[in-house]
This record gives structure tokens, sequence and C-alpha cells, in this order.
């Protein structure tokens, strides 16, 4: 390939043929009504490039030196989010092939390795995505207290975020349920009956027995939909999974956002 | 854009830069999206995600366990009854990460990595993360059948899961364990409390007085918990404790 020197002298690898199509293109009225701000090459126009486009709002439009640095943010927001967004992808293709019902799960899951065309990488990517962001999601809180960043104004953000962290195990727990193989199944079970034990809520808990409780409505019942993981658990998880909590993380992570959009990065005080 | 009061706030003070989001922001989220996605992809192209036989109700392994994430409580049930290690302490956990910025309100130090000015904060903080994945490690790597310690060399010298062999030796702890009378556990349980929430109040003065009263029986009642926490895991550890208070109700 030639290079070409354009009028500022510098080097450019477009030949020039290519270049006039190019400016063909831009000034076309389609190509202005999708791209309002041309190329963001002064400052009004990189203010301008953040503040017009819907998606690139979540940005805000000037950030502090300070809170740019790698070393100082981890990244490890932005990688949970990212992990976020990956995992509900890849999850909605992993829902065309896969049904909650007791005699189908497994053999989904079966079929989803051997028989769906690149089933296997989908299931690996959401299996190790969801790890993945159990563990980003850890370091970003531990990066959040060792810089200090929860002081004020940014108490209720920290609290929102753990809210986020526990929706986080739950969906990741949840999701450990779908494929009803003997991992599962068991961890799922080991999980569920430590609920059996809440004191005054568990018919194995404390002081349960002097209000009724037992083990057909204490509230392990409630999160299983029976006195054993079986299908109605398996539905249960299911729902929760795929609807309940993504809404619930989705309009968590909405508010987080947007207060620290409001709020900006932490920086020096 | 209009600026909220915070952004402008912040924006006034000196020293603090600002730059434009485009394009060295919106480049570094775009390749940390990339970074990520190759990186998935690449896991997955060389590790399958586990699946095992089909869920069986009859077949239960030995051990079962949870999820990595929630190994830690699973692994505290070697010390505490399930309505601690599995409701009492997560939820504690939980209020105490709450109540973190509503206890620790000094702002002067904050943005930064400031070790020495927040001494206590930082090691109580790393303390618990510490003892979270150590529980999680122990649980993960070292129990085999019955939730024995298994050593990696020396109980599998082959490197592989053993236990999954029929024949094969189980272990069984040998620990007898035994509990403590009532008055005994509830005397050392009280003045073990009031002498923590007093010592400290005396020896740091000026701390005392910065937090109040309110915040700091919060944070030492944390503080408290937590070393409650890792005593009964030494008792039983060490002295084949099982129990220190023992009630017709509930066992701690
Ligand atoms: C699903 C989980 C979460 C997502 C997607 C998320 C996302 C983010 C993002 C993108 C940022 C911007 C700064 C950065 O990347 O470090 C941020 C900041 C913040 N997060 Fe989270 N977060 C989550 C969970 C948490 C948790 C568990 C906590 C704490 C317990 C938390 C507390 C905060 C605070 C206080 C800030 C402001 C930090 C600053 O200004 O330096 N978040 N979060």
């Amino acid at each position: 390939m030639s290079t070409n020197l354009n009028n500022n002298n510098e080097v450019s690898f477009v030949p020039p043929f290519l270049k006039k199509i190019f400016e063909y293109i831009k000034s076309t009225p389609v190509w202005k009504s999708i791209f309002r701000v041309g190329y963001p090459d002064t400052m009004p126009k990189r203010m301008a490039v953040m503040r017009s486009s819907f998606y690139m709002h979540i940005f805000p439009t000037k950030v502090g030196v300070h809170g740019m640095k790698i070393k100082y943010g981890w990244c490890m927001g932005g990688i949970t989010f990212f992990l976020f967004l990956l995992l509900t992808i890849t999850g909605i293709l992993l829902m065309f092939y896969y049904v909650p019902e007791e005699h189908r799960a497994y053999n989904d899951m079966k079929d989803l390795r051997y028989v769906v065309p690149f089933g296997v990488i989908l299931r690996n990517m959401h299996r190790w995505g969801a790890h993945g962001m159990v563990f980003t999601v850890i370091l970003h809180m531990i990066r959040v207290f060792y810089t200090g960043s929860y002081k004020p104004p940014r108490q209720f953000n920290w609290t929102v975020g753990v809210l986020l962290l526990l929706i986080t195990l739950m969906l990741s727990f949840t999701g450990y349920l779908l494929p009803w193989d003997q991992l599962g199944f068991w961890a799922v079970t080991v999980g569920t009956n430590m609920a059996s034990a809440t004191p005054l809520l568990g018919y194995e808990g404390p002081f349960s027995k002097y209000l009724g409780i037992q083990i057909d409505n204490d509230i392990r019942f409630a999160l299983i939909g029976g006195t054993r993981i079986g299908p109605n658990a398996l539905v249960r998880a299911y729902v929760w999974h795929c609807v309940g909590l993504p809404l619930i993380a989705t309009a968590l992570m909405i508010f987080h956002f947007w207060r620290i959009r409001k709020d900006g990065f932490s920086g020096p005080m | 854009m209009a600026e909220t009061k915070t952004d402008a706030m912040i924006s006034t003070q000196p020293g603090y830069d600002r730059m434009a989001s485009w394009p060295y922001f919106i480049w570094v989220v775009l390749l940390c999206m990339f970074f990520i996605t190759i990186l998935i992809w690449t896991v997955s192209m060389f590790f399958n995600a586990p699946l095992e036989e089909a869920a069986e109700w009859a077949k239960t392994p030995n051990p079962a366990k949870a999820p990595w994430y929630f190994i830690g409580l699973q692994e505290l049930l070697v010390y505490f009854d399930p309505w601690i290690a599995g409701v009492i302490i997560p939820n504690q956990i939980l209020i105490g990460l709450i109540l973190i910025p509503y206890v620790d309100t000094a702002p002067e130090v904050q943005g930064c990595y400031n070790y020495s000015r927040r001494k206590f904060q930082f090691v109580f903080f790393s303390f618990g993360i510490f003892l979270w994945f150590f529980l999680i490690i122990t649980g993960q790597l070292l129990r085999g059948p019955s939730w024995e310690i298994y050593w990696p060399i020396i109980d599998y010298p082959l490197g592989g899961h053993e236990w999954t062999y029929p024949n094969q030796i189980l272990k069984a702890s040998q620990a007898k364990l035994h509990n403590l009378s009532l008055p005994v556990g509830i005397t050392i349980s009280v003045i073990g409390f009031i002498v923590g929430m007093t010592l400290p109040a005396i020896m740091f003065k000026k701390y005392f007085k910065e937090l109040g009263i309110i915040k700091y029986s919060l944070v030492m009642t944390h503080v408290l918990l937590t070393l409650g926490v890792v005593g009964k895991i030494l008792l039983r550890l060490v002295f084949g404790i099982k129990y220190v208070i023992v009630t017709p109700w509930f066992n701690i």
C-alpha cells in the first residue's frame, strides 16, 4: 500500500480516491442526520459529541484527570457493568435453547455442548463471565473502600452498591441450579437449606416452632416452592434469574450510574 | 450542560484538573471492552463450563459444596450452627458494609490511597476480606468427604479427587468436642463484651470523642462480632469447644 502525505504533512494510509468517497458520504444528509457533530477535533466539538448522543450521555463531557488513572479506579466498576451486558446478551441467546423443565433442562445443556452451533462457547462465556462478574464486583468494592470513595457525598451510592453486590451473588446463585446437574442441584440444596435455619421464619431455626412454622410453610418453602429442590424450584430459579433479578439489578445500576454522573468520580478534595 | 452542585463543587477544588472525555476516556472504555471480551472468549475456548451427571435426589455427593462465593458461609458451619453461619453472619456483614459510610465520615481522607491516615479502617476492612477469602480457600480447596481437611499433596499423592473411588478409607475427625457450662459461657461472653467496648474508649480517648457514643458503639459492635467469630473458630480448633452458650432454644 502506498503512503500519502496529506495537507498537514501527516502520513496517511488512506488512498485519495477513498478519501473522496468518505468526504462525499460525510456530506450526505443521511450521514449528517445520524452523526450531528463532525469528528470531535476541537474542544467544543468534544463536548458536543458527548452531550448530543443519547448513549454517550452516560459518560460525562469532562472527567477529572485524577480519576482516570487505571491504578486509581482499576476500571472494575466499568468491567463489572460490561460483564453484565455480556451476560445479558449470552443469556438471552441461551434462553432460545433452554427450557426450565425437570426432564428437559439437563438434556438442553447436553444439546448446547454437542448439537447447537457455537452452543458450547455460548454457555462457557456465560458461565465464566458470571464468575468474572462476582469477582470484579468484589474487587470494585475493595477499590472503593481503599480510596475512601464512599465518603460524602457518595454514602448512599455505597449502599446501593452493597445491594448490587447482593443481587450479583443472587443472580449467580440462581443460575447455578439451571443446568440441573449434580453440581448445581446439590450446591443449591446446601445453600437453600441454610434458609430453613432462619430464626423465627425457618422450620429448623430458633423460636420458629412458637410461630407454627413447619417445613411446608417456612421461608425456604417460599424460596424453592416445595420441601426440597424440585421442578418448582427450577422454575423459580429460572424466573428470578432471567427476569426478576436482572430487572432489579438494572434499576439499581441506573441509580448507581446517575449518582456517579451527578457526583463525578471521587478525587482529591 | 447544567452542572450539578456537587460537580461544580468538586471542579472548583484547587488541584482538580479536568479533561474532555473524548477521546481518552472513551478509548479506555473501548479497550477495556475489547480486552474483556477477548479474555472471556479465550478462556471459553479452552475451558468448558462444568456439567456433571443429571441431578438425582437419591445420590447425595459427599461433600456437596456451595458455589465458591458462598463457600465461606458453608465453611463457617464447622464452627457455628446454621442459623448463625447461614443467616446471622451474612446479614451482619451486609449491615456492617452499609453502615461504613455512615460511621466513617471524616471527609478529608477521600479519593486517594491514604493508609497512614485511616489505619484502623484499613486494618479492619482488610482483615474482613482476608478472613472471607481464607474461609473460601479452605472450603473450596481443602475440604473433602464429610467436610474433613484433605491436604493437596499429602492426601492426594496422584493429584486427583480420590474420594470418588469406592473403598477409599475416609478420614473421620477424632476430635472430642465439649461445651462450656452456661454460667461460664455467659460470664466469658459478657466480660468480653464489656471489656471490648470500654477498653478502646479509654485507650483511644481522642477517637472516642470524635466518633461519639452512637458511632463508636456501632463500630465496636462489629469489631467485637468479627473478633467473636475468629475467637469461636480458635476455641473450636484449639480446645475442641463446640458451644460457648447452650440453651434449650439455641446454641452459640
Ligand atoms: C453490579 C455491580 C456494580 C456495578 C456495575 C458498578 C458500577 C460502577 C461504575 C461503572 C462506577 C464508576 C467508577 C469505577 O468504575 O470505579 C462505580 C463507582 C462506584 N461504585 Fe459501583 N458498581 C457496582 C457495585 C458496587 C458495589 C458492590 C459498591 C460498594 C459496596 C459500589 C460502590 C461504588 C461507589 C461508592 C462508586 C463511586 C466511586 C468513585 O467515585 O470513585 N458499587 N460503580
